[in-house]
């Protein structure tokens, strides 16, 4: 007889396997399909954004029309790229703990590429160049570069990039959620008010946070975007311009700065096995975690300093939710990592030293945004390069390194070794050269006082758009130095595939030996999946369900002729009118599938629920234009069936939302209802 | 025009270009030390010392700097006794009305579009970036300056506007006396 073990992979901390889980085969695949998949997508975009810096330095000649086509790929595709990438990343620590479903995180992965795929084409095909942030009503004054339908399939395209990740988020949210006993739970929040005595993992916490602000902001997102599709056919929809802005920044700003957070979530895991300190999770890392739930919906706004009609209030919420944004970064993140890294005979491999660098791209980029976020400062700097230089360095040396490193961190595991020491210091040097060079050239621009998105820079500025294209060739060429690592690793994780060398105790004379032995038999046991429960519903015992019948009668006002007619007077008005109608369909919805008896009819129908979610509020919004509802007008009979198919949108909603749970329910109830909401706010008439 | 660096971002990029270097260092140093063998004990009780000060430490210097930064705010308050220059974007221009006034005048610019969102960047006659105010259809956003220096003034767009965004440019004139 002869005990088995399989030794950690001779890449990581020794002390590293007293609390580092073996990789499932499901989740390595996940985790390599995306990051692969958002990596190419980068070095793709990262071409384009050569060829834009190489024209701003007048070394090649791109006119202006190919250049903001250019520049509206690169910004969408880069995000999209890197949030595919680090979906991936945090799916592969978070499944760990959580049972995450393979066939949701498919569905985001169709979504997000076969969105990505429409930008691709609308701008390339279309000449579509509004900017990734697309700000209204920019599409539609195109003067003369991009046809209608290039608008209709950019808006396609951002809807499924959103759509994408709200899907994610949902799954995430509901999952964490019913492992660690609901919202307060996953977000440590029991273990804060010391209810109980383990925390959550820190993964966990980051991603419950993730989810629930992702989903806030691809609500807001969704919503604009609905309104601009809607634009795309009947031009007699108008918009608020100020709250436009806002629901577009909500959405852009709040998707950017997500993408660090996801990868961070999954660097607390990848950090530690090559510190062999286990991340602790502490009260303050709670309470960190608990403030950037706020402060990640607040800070946005910053993009509005110069829009001297948003409201004062907001502009000094933002300026202090900007600057203590830092904080939870500074403080535990950042800095509770350089502890683990501090006299723990680090194990420098490729993966472990991108990590590391990655948190020194965000400790200076924040800075660099943190400056940029006090208002007075904000005035010489807005819309400068100094903002492509601070996001450019922690995008470029955090988001991007610490995606490297989480491919690396996967094959150098199933390689058992890493790549030579000359390459990796190459790579370094490459990296952070060139990386803070080119940043660095944008940051004394910005100084300068020169505009971001110039297709031509002002005169006497090309000197340092020359200087900037060199340091990003250096940039580029570090990561492929990069990426040739990763595939000779690749290449040798690959003839080793099926096998592991194992540790082996000869039971009768003690001797240890190494065999090979099948990689299967050290598959980890997935997470269980807690068994469907019918009472798992958004309205629990007949309190709550009492409630619900109640909110409907109220809401029932919304149809009250008067009411009806009061409304038409304004396009804004009669939107919500339809919210009610919408609200009283909801709430009606929630509460007929939270009686036990229908809840148990309906059964497990999650995928149906987030199909539901997202379609029958995104449909409503649509058919909201002139073009359907200026005719109906004086048909009264037509008219009563319209208002009520609002109504039946919600009924839909209500009845999707209560598959997904008691907080995916609720929550995605409450953000369909303040989608319709916000699209009355942002609509005027056409 | 050429640009020029300002003043006050000078002082901004400095204190960024030093806080950089902080940072770098200690990134530095810390990788130095990742390689030397320390207990972690050892490592907790003087990293969440050292944690606590560091948080007071950036808690201070926020509440100053914000503090003080709310004594600067761009944003137009009042307005008597100013002269009033309506600045309107549009798909590729800027119109300034009056396009002139004299030096020391205190001045209120009513910026808003026609079209799209452009964005109003004022250089003074060195070549300095004064600032920008964002200009939006349907919206006026006021800004007040006192320009007490003659010269011409040079406007570019800064909010990305289409095609001509990067020459969409005009000029203000003060003129002495
Ligand atoms: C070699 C690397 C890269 C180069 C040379 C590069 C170059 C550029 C340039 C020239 C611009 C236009 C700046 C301007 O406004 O004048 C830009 C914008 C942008 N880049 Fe990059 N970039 C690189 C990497 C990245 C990465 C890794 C990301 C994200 C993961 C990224 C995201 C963006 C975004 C979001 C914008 C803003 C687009 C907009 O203003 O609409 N870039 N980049
Ligand atoms: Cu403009």
């Amino acid at each position: 007889m002869a005990s088995v073990t399989a030794p950690a992979p001779s890449a990581l901390h020794p002390r590293a396997a007293a609390f580092t889980e073996g990789a499932r085969s499901v989740e390595r695949r996940i985790g390599l399909l995306f990051a692969a998949t958002g990596t190419v997508l980068i070095l793709l975009m990262g071409v384009l954004g050569l060829i834009m810096r190489l024209t701003q330095a007048n070394v090649i000649d791109v006119s202006p029309a190919w250049f903001y086509r250019l520049l509206t790929l690169h910004g969408m595709g880069m995000i999209t790229g890197a949030l595919i990438a680090a979906m991936g990343a945090l799916w592969y620590v978070l499944h760990e703990s959580v049972p995450l479903r393979v066939g949701h995180m498919l569905a985001s992965y169709a979504l997000t590429v076969v969105g990505a795929v429409c930008v691709l084409v609308a701008t390339l095909v279309g000449g579509f160049g509004a900017g990734w942030t697309f700000l209204p009503p920019l599409s539609f004054y195109p003067a003369g570069q991009w046809p209608v339908w290039s608008e209709s399939l950019f808006f396609v395209g951002m809807l499924l990039v959103g759509g994408g990740f709200f899907v994610y988020c949902i799954d995430v949210l509901r999952q964490t959620t019913n492992t660690f006993g609901g919202l307060t739970g996953a977000l440590g929040w029991r273990f804060l008010a010391e209810h109980e005595a383990q925390p959550p993992p820190a993964s966990v916490i980051a991603a419950t946070v993730i989810a629930f602000d992702g989903l806030l902001a691809m609500s807001a997102g969704m919503t604009i975007g609905l309104g601009l599709l809607g634009r795309t056919y009947d031009s007699g929809v108008g918009f608020d311009l100020l709250v436009s802005k806002n629901l577009v920044y909500f959405f852009g700003h709040t998707i950017a700065n997500l993408l660090i957070y996801l990868v961070a979530g999954a660097v607390y895991v990848l950090l530690p096995r090559y510190a062999g300190r286990p991340y602790e999770v502490t009260k303050v890392f709670v309470a960190g975690w608990g403030v950037a739930l706020v402060l990640i919906v607040t800070v946005y706004s910053h993009h509005l300093y110069m829009d001297f009609v948003q409201p004062r209030w907001a502009q000094i919420v933002s300026e202090i939710s900007s600057y203590a944004s830092a904080l939870p970064v500074a403080v535990v993140t950042v800095y509770s990592m350089t502890m683990l890294v501090w006299g723990s005979r680090y194990r420098w491999t490729l993966a472990s030293t991108l990590l590391y660098l990655g948190l020194m791209g965000w400790a200076i980029g924040g800075t660099g945004a943190v400056i940029d976020s006090i208002i007075p400062f904000n005035f010489r700097l807005h819309n400068t390069v100094w903002v492509v230089a601070h996001f450019h360095t922690y995008l470029m040396l955090t988001v991007v390194v610490w995606l490297l490193a989480f491919i690396a961190h996967l094959l150098e595991r199933d390689a058992g070794r890493t790549s030579s020491r000359l390459a990796r210091t190459w790579t370094v040097m490459l990296l952070l050269v060139g990386g803070f060079g080119l940043t660095g050239t944008w940051f004394v621009e910005g100084v300068l006082g020169v505009p971001r998105r110039y297709a031509i820079q002002p005169p006497g500025t090309a000197g340092y758009s020359l200087v900037g294209s060199i340091f990003g060739i250096l940039f580029a060429l570090g990561v492929l130095a990069c990426v040739a690592q990763l595939v000779s690793l690749g290449r040798a994780a690959w003839a080793g595939r099926h096998y592991v060398v194992a540790e082996r105790v000869d039971s009768w004379t003690g001797t240890h030996y190494g065999a090979r032995v099948e990689r299967d038999t050290f598959e980890r046991p997935a997470v269980e999946t807690a068994p469907w429960r019918p009472w798992d519903v958004p309205l629990a015992g007949p309190v709550q369900i009492w409630f619900g019948a109640a909110a409907c009668v109220v809401a029932l006002a919304s149809f009250f002729p008067q009411i009806v007619s009061a409304s038409e007077s304004s396009v804004r008005y009669h939107h919500l009118d339809h919210a009610g109608h919408f609200f009283l369909g909801v709430v009606a919805g929630l509460t007929i599938a939270s009686l036990p008896a229908v809840s148990r009819r309906l059964g497990d129908r999650s995928s149906l629920g987030l199909a539901g979610v997202m379609l029958a509020p995104s449909a409503m919004m649509l058919v909201m234009v002139p073009r359907f509802y200026e005719p109906l007008e004086h048909h009264s009979f037509e008219h009563a069936l319209y208002h009520l198919a609002m109504a039946g949108f919600g009924l839909v909603t209500g009845l999707a939302a209560s598959r997904l749970g008691r907080v995916g329910g609720r929550l995605s109830a409450f953000l369909s209802v303040g989608m319709v909401l916000l699209f009355a706010a942002a609509m005027k008439g056409g | 025009m050429s640009l020029h660096y300002g003043g006050p971002q000078i002082a901004i990029g400095v204190v960024f270009a030093l806080l950089a270097l902080v940072f770098a260092t200690a990134f530095l140093v810390i990788a130095v030390q990742a390689g030397s063998d320390v207990g972690f004990e050892r490592v907790h009780d003087v990293g969440y010392w050292l944690r606590r000060r560091w948080l007071a430490l950036l808690v201070v210097v926020g509440v100053v700097v914000v503090g003080i930064s709310l004594f600067d705010l761009p944003y137009a308050s009042g307005g008597a006794g100013r002269t009033v220059v309506k600045v309107t974007g549009g798909q590729f221009f800027w119109s300034l009305q009056p396009a002139q006034v004299s030096a020391g005048t205190r001045v209120r610019f009513d910026v808003t579009s026609v079209d799209v969102n452009h964005g109003f960047g004022l250089y003074d006659p060195h070549g300095h970036l004064i600032g920008s105010v964002q200009a939006m259809p349907g919206y006026h956003n006021k800004l007040d300056l006192t320009l007490s220096e003659a010269g011409v003034y040079w406007i570019r767009c800064f909010e990305y506007c289409g095609l001509n965004h990067s020459t969409m440019e005009s000029s203000f004139k003060v003129t002495r006396g």
